[in-house]
């Protein structure tokens, strides 16, 4: 058995670009050829991730706290090898196991069972895993019919059954989460729930940002506190948890 | 690792993963035509009506006969629309992946292997509409076929190059695919597949083909299906010439653009 890895070493993440309205042919040729100096006006540049030093081994249970744009998702996204760094290194070792927005990356005219088979090719299964896993994952989304109807006729809610069915049927090494506990509807939510703890379980290493800090206390002994892209703290979860309380309440 | 090398493993990765680019690519078509009631049989539609609508007016215009011109007019016709598609559609390739590529860490070479799996679909349905045109005028020679392997070889391999290059610029420059469409649309009036060469050989205009990569890319299919014989062996080597510059290109394009794709979704 492969030890599951993540380290990332001085990584920066930042977002370079022209606002919408001066992305196109035009507004690149006048840049190019006009101007030598980049008009800052139009144009922005934010650092997501500033200088991230962290390494997480195997056996790992990381929370990511920090209020809303801090880089949470950003930091997930470049664990996943989505986001490649701006400056910096990054080494997975072990299948990730991404579980980020769970609204996109439908197929929309096709149905509910070519899109489990789509996902899951796409997380790695194998074909012949996927028809074998085909019954379970249908059983559990429980869209009974709705999955021989193409799926634009979905419920965002019934997008999410799909979603989460599929993803929480492989066999995870590194699982990355992007908080998706408020899942679907109650009865659903709460079968949710049971399989989502199922399956941290069985990860080798789980990393998940949360505003719950109850799941924060059940499920991992370290916790990473981001803000404004850089680590402010990274250590025991209730020690960090109480650290963030103070700073928030303070600030109120 | 530098973006050379990631650039090569993975692009060896996607290969490997031919599954999920088959997969896609044949859910692509069947979605195309999904609820349409001729469904795939559109594109044998489209090739019959264009063949038959313009071939006779075109074939009297010109002074062409019939049993010749139409079998060469549909293998044209077919070819050019796979040259068409592998340059504008070919631009949507990450902005349709963008669900994908945002939320699975694959090599974004997948998407445009899937790309190429669609149009060659396409290509080889309208391809076949030659052989009942054949048929039916009794030109058809079996070899010529076999013949044109080697040409449709150099024909895929170009449009791989043109699907990776349009890919990444189309993602890159939205205006891209539009600029791409005007030009294709001159370049079709240049291109010999309304009209056959030896007319432009008469008025004294042949370099308005000789100098166009995209016929050689044409002529090394079209001729052995349509001749029945191999084509001029230094077409294939202006047509393998054009792949290399393109794949070249590509590969600059990629180096530049590969990490930036999924900021500029």
């Amino acid at each position: 058995m492969t030890r599951a890895s993540l380290i990332l070493k001085n990584v920066d993440i930042t977002f370079e670009g022209a606002l919408s309205s001066e992305e196109g042919l035009k507004s690149w040729l006048k840049r190019k050829l006009l101007t030598r100096n980049v008009d800052t006006a139009t144009n922005y540049r934010i650092e997501a991730l500033k200088g991230i030093n962290l390494e997480i081994n195997h056996g790992e249970r990381v929370g990511l706290i920090g209020l809303n744009g801090a880089g949470k998702s950003t930091l997930l996204k470049v664990m996943a090898d989505i986001y490649p760094p701006t400056a910096g290194s990054v080494s997975i070792k072990g299948h990730v196991c991404p579980m980020f927005e769970f609204a996109t990356g439908f197929e929309m005219n096709q149905s509910g069972w070519d899109n489990i088979r789509i996902r899951g090719l796409l997380l790695g299964m194998s074909a012949d895993a996927i028809e074998e896993k085909l019954p379970e994952i249908a059983a559990f989304t429980e869209l009974g019919d709705f999955l021989d109807y193409p799926v634009r006729t979905y419920s965002s809610g019934m997008f999410i059954r799909l979603a989460f069915a599929v993803s929480t049927s492989i066999n995870p090494e590194i699982l990355l989460i992007d908080e998706v506990m408020g899942a679907g509807d109650i009865s659903f939510a709460e079968k949710a729930k049971r399989r989502m703890f199922e399956f941290m379980e069985q990860g080798k290493i789980l990393v998940f940002t949360t505003h719950n800090f109850n799941l924060l206390n059940d499920f991992c002994t370290r916790t990473v506190w981001l803000h404004k892209g850089q680590i402010v703290a990274d250590g025991p979860t209730d020690e960090i948890v109480k650290r963030y309380n103070e700073e928030h309440t303070n600030a109120q | 690792m530098t973006s050379v090398t990631r650039l090569f493993i993975d692009s060896t990765r996607a290969l490997k993963m031919w599954r999920v680019w088959t997969y896609l690519g044949v859910q692509d078509i069947k979605a195309k035509f999904h609820r349409s009631f001729f469904g795939p049989l559109w594109i044998v539609l489209t090739t019959g009506f264009f063949v038959t609508g313009v071939g006779l007016i075109y074939g009297l215009l010109f002074g062409q006969p019939v049993h010749e011109f139409l079998p060469y007019l549909a293998c044209g016709f077919a070819l050019w629309g796979f040259i068409v598609a592998s340059i504008t559609d070919a631009s949507a390739t990450f902005v349709r992946a963008e669900g994908y590529i945002k939320q699975f860490s694959y090599p974004k070479q997948i998407y445009l292997l899937r790309t190429l799996i669609s149009s060659v679909i396409v290509l080889l349905i309208g391809i076949a509409v030659v052989i009942p045109v054949q048929l039916f005028f009794n030109e058809i020679t079996p070899l010529g076929w076999l013949y044109a392997l080697p040409g449709l070889a150099l024909l895929i391999m170009a449009a791989l190059g043109h699907i990776a290059i349009s890919a990444y610029l189309g993602a890159r420059f939205r205006d891209f695919p539009h600029a791409m469409a005007v030009m294709l649309q001159m370049m079709f009036f240049i291109t010999p597949i309304m009209f056959p060469i030896k007319l432009l050989h008469e008025k004294g205009l042949g370099f308005i083909y000789q100098f166009n990569p995209l016929y050689y890319l044409i002529d090394v299919v079209r001729h052995p299906i349509i001749q029945g014989e191999l084509a001029l062996p230094e077409n294939y080597l202006y047509a393998g010439a054009y792949v290399l510059a393109t794949w070249v290109a590509a590969l600059l394009v990629a180096y530049k653009l590969d990490s930036r794709v999924v900021f500029l979704l």
